[in-house]
This record gives C-alpha cells, sequence and structure tokens, in this order.
C-alpha cells in the first residue's frame, strides 16, 4: 500500500468492476498464491501450477476459498456470489483498495478493532511464501478475518506494533514506497480512521464504508509494513480447519517475531526491514535470539522429547538418593562402639565378612557396631553413614530418634515410594514428601 | 582408579555361583560395565523371554547403587521406554549389603511382580489398571517379539 499512489478518489466507486489502473490479479487454485499478471504472468510464480485464474471484481475465486468456510454457518450453502455482495463484510470495499499496493491483495485477516467511537485499529496479517521451518509454503488463508485466532494474535500485534512503531519513528514509513517490498511474509500493521468492520463479529454493522474513508492516511495515524519470515497460522484451502485457528508452532511464532523485530532469524530469514534507518537494538531482539530453536534449549526449555529424556535422566541421576535418609552427625559415628571380633559374631559358618567391602574378617580383627548390632568395619561403615544414616542390613539409623532423625538433610523433593518387593519399610524419610514435616525434629 | 577388591570378589561369585536365569559378565575393557540377561520369571508374561541389561559399577560403588538399564524392550509398568528401571534399591533404598546379584534378583522379581501404582512408564501403568488382561498380553506379545532367547 503505497500512500504516495494513493490519491484521493471518489469515494463512491468502491464496487466498481474496473477502474483505470487496475492490475490484473493473479490467483492460483493449487496453493492459493496471489500476484499481479504484469509482473509474474498467468503462471503461479509459487508453484507453477497453470490452474490459475485473473481476479475481477466480479468473480473473485478467492471468496469461495474465503467463504465457504465461514459462510456456511451463516446458511449453510456455498456462497454463489454474482457481485460483491454491500452488506456481506467480506465484500466490504477495503477503503485502502485505491492504493495500488501488492501487500494490499496479500492481507487475507483483518483484525479491526475499534479504538474510539469513529476509529478503528486495523491489523492485517498475510501468509506467504516463507516456511521458517524449511517446509513448502502455506497456502493463503481461507478463512475471513472472523476467526479467533486472528483476533487473539491481534493484541500481540498491536503490541509489537508499539514497539516497533517506536523504533521507525511511526509516520515517516508511510512515505515508504511499497512496491519494492520483496515478496515474502507480510504482516501489516495500519491504523486508519474510519476502517470498516469485518473481522468483528459484533461490529459487522459498522461497515464504514467509503465515505469515511480517508483520502490518504491522516495525521497521527501510521502505517508500516515489515517482513517476517514465518507463517503464524497454518492453512489448507481444501480443507478448512476449525473456526479456532490452531496456533502456529511457537517456534514459527518466535522466528516471524524476530524476522518482525529486525534481526535476522537464521538461515530461512531473506526478507529485510525495509525501514529507512537503521533499526535500534531492542532488547527484545536478544530475549526472542534466546529462544530460537537453532540455540536449542531455552532456559529449562527443551523442543525435542530427545532433549527431555536427557534432562530427565539426569534428573534421575541426581535424585538418586532423594529419598534416602541423610547422613548420620559424624560426632555419632565416631562415639559408635568398636570391639574386636569374636568367634560367635563369626556365626555357624565360623567365618565372616564386612557386607560393605565384602572383605573377609577375622577373630580379633576390630570392627565398629551400630546400635541395631549390626557390625562393619569402621572405615566402610563410616563412609556410609556419612551419606545415609541407616544400617545396610536393617536400614535403622544411629542418631538417638531413629524414627525421625533420618528425616533430615535432602528428604525433599521425593516423589514417593518407589516400587519393587524389597522395601522393608525400615526406612523413615523414604516415603517423606518433603523436609519440615511436623514430626521432624531436625536433630543434628 | 584401581578396581576395588569388592567388585572383583562379586565378578568372581557371580561367575562361580551363577544365579539362575540371571548372568552377568564383564567386559574385559571396562570390568565396572556388565552385560546382563534376566530370564523372565515363570508365570509371568515374560517368561519365555531373555531380557538383556546393561550394568555399570559407578566409581563410589557401593556408596552408591549400580546403574542398570534394560537394554531390551520391555512392556512393564515400572520400565520406561529407555528402559530405565523404577526399583527403590536402584535409588534410595540402595544399601551397601546389597549386590549385583541382589540388584539382579530384585529385578526379576519385579518382573513377576509389575507395580503399577508405582509406575514409571505411565501409559503402560495406565493401561495396566484399566484391563490388566489386556495389559499382560501386550507385554507376552513384546515379551515374544522382542525377548526372544
Amino acid at each position: 500500500m503505497d500512500p504516495s499512489a494513493n490519491p484521493p478518489q471518489p469515494q463512491s466507486e468502491a464496487p466498481r468492476p474496473q477502474r483505470p489502473g487496475h492490475r490484473d490479479m493473479m490467483f492460483c487454485h493449487e496453493c492459493n498464491d496471489e500476484w499481479y499478471r504484469d509482473e509474474h504472468g498467468l503462471t503461479c510464480p509459487e508453484c507453477g501450477s497453470d490452474f490459475t485464474e485473473i481476479i475481477e471484481e466480479g468473480n473473485d475465486p478467492r471468496d469461495s476459498h474465503m467463504m465457504d468456510h465461514d459462510h456456511e454457518s451463516d446458511n449453510g450453502s456455498l456462497p454463489g456470489f454474482d457481485g460483491p455482495p454491500p452488506l456481506l463484510p467480506f465484500f466490504q470495499p477495503n477503503p485502502m483498495r485505491g492504493a495500488d499496493d501488492p501487500a494490499e491483495e496479500d492481507i487475507s485477516s483483518l483484525q479491526f478493532r475499534q479504538v474510539a467511537p469513529g476509529r478503528f485499529t486495523v491489523t492485517g496479517t498475510v501468509y506467504r511464501d516463507v516456511s521458517p521451518m524449511g517446509r513448502p509454503a502455506p497456502a493463503p488463508p481461507t478463512e475471513n478475518a472472523g476467526s479467533q485466532a486472528p483476533r487473539a494474535l491481534g493484541g500481540l500485534t498491536n503490541f509489537l506494533t508499539n514497539i516497533i512503531g517506536g523504533a521507525l519513528r511511526g509516520p515517516q514509513q508511510q512515505q515508504q514506497p511499497q512496491q519494492q517490498q520483496p515478496p515474502g511474509f507480510q504482516w501489516n500493521t495500519e491504523h486508519a480512521d474510519g476502517q470498516n468492520n469485518p473481522g468483528n463479529d459484533g461490529n459487522q454493522q459498522a461497515h464504514g464504508g467509503p465515505e469515511s474513508r480517508p483520502p490518504g492516511l491522516p495525521p497521527g495515524v501510521h502505517r508500516f509494513t515489515y517482513t517476517a519470515g514465518a507463517r503464524l497460522l497454518p492453512r489448507d484451502p481444501n480443507n478448512p480447519g476449525p473456526r479456532g485457528e490452531p496456533v502456529d508452532e511457537l517456534n514459527n511464532v518466535i522466528v516471524g517475531l524476530m524476522a518482525a523485530l529486525g534481526e535476522p532469524p537464521g538461515p530461512h530469514h531473506h526478507d529485510h526491514f525495509h525501514s529507512a534507518g537503521p533499526v535500534p537494538i531492542n532488547p527484545l531482539v536478544h530475549l526472542f535470539a534466546q529462544m530460537l530453536p537453532g540455540n536449542g534449549q531455552f532456559g529449562d526449555a527443551v523442543y525435542s522429547q530427545e532433549a527431555l529424556d536427557r534432562i530427565i535422566t539426569q534428573l534421575m541421576e541426581q535424585n538418586t538418593s532423594s529419598n534416602a535418609p541423610g547422613p548420620a552427625p559424624q560426632s555419632e559415628i565416631d562415639k559408635l562402639p568398636r570391639k574386636a571380633v569374636s568367634l560367635e559374631m563369626l556365626g555357624a559358618e565360623g567365618r565372616a565378612e564386612c557386607s560393605i567391602c565384602m572383605d573377609e574378617v577375622n577373630i580379633g580383627e576390630e570392627v565398629t557396631e551400630l546400635p541395631c548390632h549390626h557390625w562393619f568395619h569402621h572405615a566402610c561403615i563410616a563412609a556410609w553413614l556419612g551419606e545415609h544414616d541407616t544400617c545396610p542390613h536393617c536400614r535403622k539409623g544411629i542418631t538417638k530418634q531413629p524414627e525421625n532423625a533420618t528425616n533430615q538433610g535432602q528428604a525433599g523433593g521425593s516423589s514417593g515410594p518407589t516400587a519393587g518387593s524389597s522395601s522393608q519399610g525400615q526406612m523413615p524419610g523414604a516415603f517423606a514428601g518433603g523436609e519440615g514435616t511436623s514430626d521432624n525434629p531436625y536433630v543434628l | 582408579m584401581a578396581l576395588p577388591k569388592r567388585i572383583i570378589k562379586e565378578t568372581e561369585r557371580l561367575m562361580a555361583e551363577p544365579v539362575k536365569g540371571i548372568s552377568a559378565v564383564p567386559h574385559e575393557d571396562n570390568l565396572r560395565y556388565f552385560d546382563v540377561t534376566i530370564e523372565g520369571p515363570e508365570q509371568s508374561p515374560y517368561e519365555g523371554g531373555v531380557f538383556k541389561l546393561e550394568l555399570f559399577l559407578p566409581d563410589d560403588y557401593p556408596m552408591t547403587p549400580p546403574k542398570i538399564r534394560f537394554l531390551t524392550k520391555i512392556y512393564h509398568p515400572n520400565i520406561d521406554r529407555l528402559g530405565r528401571i523404577c526399583l527403590d534399591v536402584l535409588k534410595g533404598n540402595w544399601s551397601p549389603a546389597l549386590q549385583i546379584r541382589t540388584i539382579l534378583l530384585s529385578i526379576q522379581a519385579l518382573l513377576g511382580a509389575p507395580n503399577p501404582d508405582d509406575p514409571l512408564a505411565n501409559d503402560v501403568a495406565q493401561k495396566w489398571k484399566e484391563d490388566q488382561n489386556a495389559a499382560i498380553e501386550t507385554a507376552r506379545q513384546w515379551t515374544r517379539e522382542h525377548a526372544k532367547p
């Protein structure tokens, strides 16, 4: 939409079938692409299909694509329009239609919001050939602007508009010759007076119409177009989705936002921000840059099952003993009685070993005995008790309050009991949901 | 790091007195790493299957439990699709008095007594609870398909 090529025109001619300087628009039935005939000819420049058609005012092939979905809720039939029905919002002439603007024809999802009496905010979103994920180009939308998702995105769009609008110093952008913009994802954001309101169910009577259309863009109204390397809404012309369109993958949205913010998001970015001046560094750029999938994880977010598995494994290993009792105090370990191995300690076989190091112990060798009367090499049991206050055999702790004391330490974060039949129920703290339970005296 | 005497002893005993239905053979180049096979317990949906596992003894073994994972695909509510095992003695209930042998016996017992109330594989556990017969049949089928002797 080139304001310089947008002189004041007769406002009542909106439904005119032809007008001077009319350029034939082409429409591809295969991929729904649109282009100017005098630029790309009759064959679709997108998909190379010959199944194309010249768009005329009274015979717009896009109408059936656009209308058959939303319209069916009205009368259940596919539209067969002879001409632009003036009362159907989608056929309201866009007040900017007089402008010779390639982007204009690409606006396929318009968001109109009344911001004040007589004033509307218009947000247009266009889906074109760029596919950040390396996918084939998404087809242009087949739903009209009344769907829910664009409306929801409109808030974000306006938010970005404010950010970028400041960066672009707003109205200067009007002077940008739009014809020079490269084909690609167009994300047009406009603010204009008296726009009609085709997308808003609650304001369909506010058609506005040409009479309220400004001759150009009035002062205080800024408009700019920025390009992005992403589609926001997946579309399928042959299989229209539900009214509430699914929001595209976050990655794509982010890539689009990145492009919108003027930062090349990666190898898929091929459009540029056609701003007159350098874009001030935007802190959001850096924020979004970190979120790009190419950079892998963003904080704790993971993007693949593999990464998730890796992290879960990591957590499982870190928490290997999270539900195990904490260490016994060193003073208690030091106080454990030591005794020489006697004949009766060896048992029936007449030989025994320290079950921690599995070394055989002989009569007379000094071992350390726990309150539960199990005994080990002192070094062996001290190493274990220094990590977990449980007897390796019977799991009793050595501290005075064995029921509670083992809750101390890192009892938190346990995911609860674990499987298996070998739990002996002797592990106070093993099933603790977290530290700080009321019966935990934190004996140290 | 020299191999602790305990690991050598355990390995020797595993070889000298093998457990029925269980084998654990250390790698020649890494004596802390074992190739393990466990036969599915009788009367269980895993009967007739031979399941491969890997077992690694970390540096601070036996102060920390061995790391064990199923390599053979298995349909079990306490074993996830990566082969990780939800077993208390492999986690917080580890004790240095336990050994490779006892741990492997515990795993074999787990095959005979799935515990869907403490799942690691949530979808399997849910299926196990909703339709135990179907889940057991799936486990049988997986055993036939993946755990061929």
